[in-house]
């Protein structure tokens, strides 16, 4: 387990200042979500930590090893996108072993982790099927099992329930969040539902135009929300949790 | 949508499929009761002639096309070269509206002094600058789709490198482009005439092919023009269902 630290950094669009000067500590082994509404730069972040964004000021670490200047297939980084991003030509068993293959693993090594990721993710059976044959669902535990699959140092969630619908919505968190406690991965999420958000992190990252507003438990988001604009974007949950308190 | 205009599209429409399908197919119809002489054109040596060097060398012109194509289309997918609308357009659009016979012309003035000319090899170099941008084109639009959809950065992130890209995403997800593209280029190469006709000339079994067998026979004896043409028409037909199923059987 390795912890993820980003130090001061910017990424400009032209113009745009899509991040500025952003700083964030993800604990070994923890959950962190960063919230913020669309446009905000979340997903920017996110690429420019896996690498396939180059920042324009500041460094990340991967525990004590700067990464700022590595090649995204050297950092051990797994990401699931909004889409999942199944290879469409590759079946379940070819996609959760993809990364295993081409990292030269030994075949039977490689049949031995995906047979144990496709019960751990519960799609055992559906190992021929294509991506196009599977359900919003299933396809997010596929692209689970592959990103895990390589044992990644950290794994990046791009709004992992955006292809969930409500009614299965809490049962995804709490196995999502039981999955990645298994595993024990450091992970960093991205999300834009404030209710989502405080559910599913361990500690919530509010985002806002580029900057992070402010990091915490999300109880002591809450309890102390550091401004207005904090204050707004978690308006629903903070209305709840006053409310129960009082 | 009103009736009117529906029914206007539908006639417009139907003209232009008329127009297409009669271009195609009138040839048959126009054969009439000669079909004993074009028959006895097909027992014809120098036609036998030009339809191995036009099969042959349109095979040839495919597969470089497939090969070419896929340097090019990761070049123009993944470089940030400056003018790469340019290049695009140097690479696609201009070989296929620069008159061939300008082409012909100077393939002959660059190539000429090495003895190229009037070979078999020139036959190839003449087609491919016409006929190779479909594939080309299919395959960069592909790689650059492949691209959008952001697969590459997953698989990148889960260690691949450039030679696992290509041999197992760009490649795998481009296989039906590739084999439209290639049956294009290849019925392309099989029509090509004027740029073949300066640059490589004509000789009976060297670098006669069908469309310059079908020109220089028309005035002299246009049975053997006709049997030439209804074989080219044949070909390209069967050929290009052929590279249909394939790419379906393959998807």
């Amino acid at each position: 387990m390795r912890s993820l630290s980003v130090q001061g950094v910017s990424k400009y669009f032209g113009n745009v200042k899509a991040l500025d000067g952003v700083d964030l500590f993800v604990k070994p082994g923890e959950l962190m979500v960063i919230m913020g509404p669309s446009g905000c730069g979340k997903t920017t972040l996110l690429l420019v930590i896996l690498g396939a964004l180059k920042p324009d000021k500041g460094s990340i670490l991967l525990g004590d090893e700067d990464i700022t200047n590595l090649p995204i297939e050297e950092r051990n980084i797994s990401y699931v996108p909004q889409d999942f991003g199944l290879f469409p030509h590759l079946n379940v068993y070819e996609n959760i072993a993809f990364g295993l293959k081409v990292k030269g693993y030994p075949r039977s090594e490689i049949d031995k982790i995906v047979r144990s990721l496709l019960e751990i993710v519960g799609l055992e059976g559906l190992e021929k099927r294509k991506p196009r044959e599977l359900s919003g669902g299933q396809k997010q535990r596929v692209a689970l099992a592959r990103a895990l699959a390589i044992k990644p140092s950290l794994l990046l969630l791009d709004e992992p329930l955006s292809n969930i619908d409500e009614m299965t919505k809490s049962e995804v968190i709490s196995n999502l969040k039981d999955l990645q406690r298994k595993i024990g991965v450091t992970t960093l999420c991205v999300m834009h539902n404030p209710e989502d958000a405080f559910k599913f992190g361990d500690r919530i990252a509010i985002m806002y135009s580029g900057k992070i507003m402010q990091c915490g438990e999300p109880e002591e988001i809450l309890r102390e929300p550091k401004n207005d604009i904090v204050k707004r974007l978690i308006a629903p949950m903070y209305i709840l949790w006053n409310w129960n308190k009082s | 949508m009103s009736d009117k205009l529906e029914v206007a599209i539908k006639l417009m429409a139907s003209a232009v499929i008329a127009y297409m399908f009669i271009s195609i197919l009138y040839l048959y119809v126009a054969v009439g009761e000669k079909w004993n002489l074009v028959l006895n054109a097909l027992f014809d040596n120098r036609v036998h002639g030009a339809i191995v060097i036009s099969v042959s060398s349109a095979f040839f012109v495919g597969f470089l096309a497939v090969v070419a194509a896929i340097p090019v289309a990761y070049i123009l997918t993944y470089s940030n070269i400056r003018g790469k609308h340019i290049l695009e357009m140097f690479l696609i659009d201009l070989p296929q509206t620069f008159p061939p016979v300008t082409e012909g012309l100077v393939y002959l003035l660059l190539f000429g002094r090495f003895g190229l000319a009037y070979t078999y090899v020139a036959v190839i170099i003449a087609k491919f600058y016409v006929s190779a941008p479909f594939t080309i084109s299919f395959a960069a639009r592909r790689f650059y789709e492949i691209k959008e959809s952001g697969v590459d950065v997953i698989a990148r992130s889960l260690g691949a490198k450039t030679s696992h890209i290509l041999s197992r995403i760009l490649l795998p997800m481009t296989f039906r482009d590739l084999i439209a593209g290639f049956s294009l280029t290849w019925a392309r190469a099989m029509g090509e005439l004027a740029a073949t006709l300066i640059f490589a000339g004509a000789i009976p079994w060297v670098t006669e092919t069908l469309p310059a067998l079908i020109y220089l026979a028309s005035r002299e004896s246009p049975e053997v023009a006709i049997a030439a043409s209804i074989i080219t028409e044949s070909l390209s037909i069967a050929a290009l269902l052929s590279f249909r199923f394939i790419a379906r059987k393959g998807e």
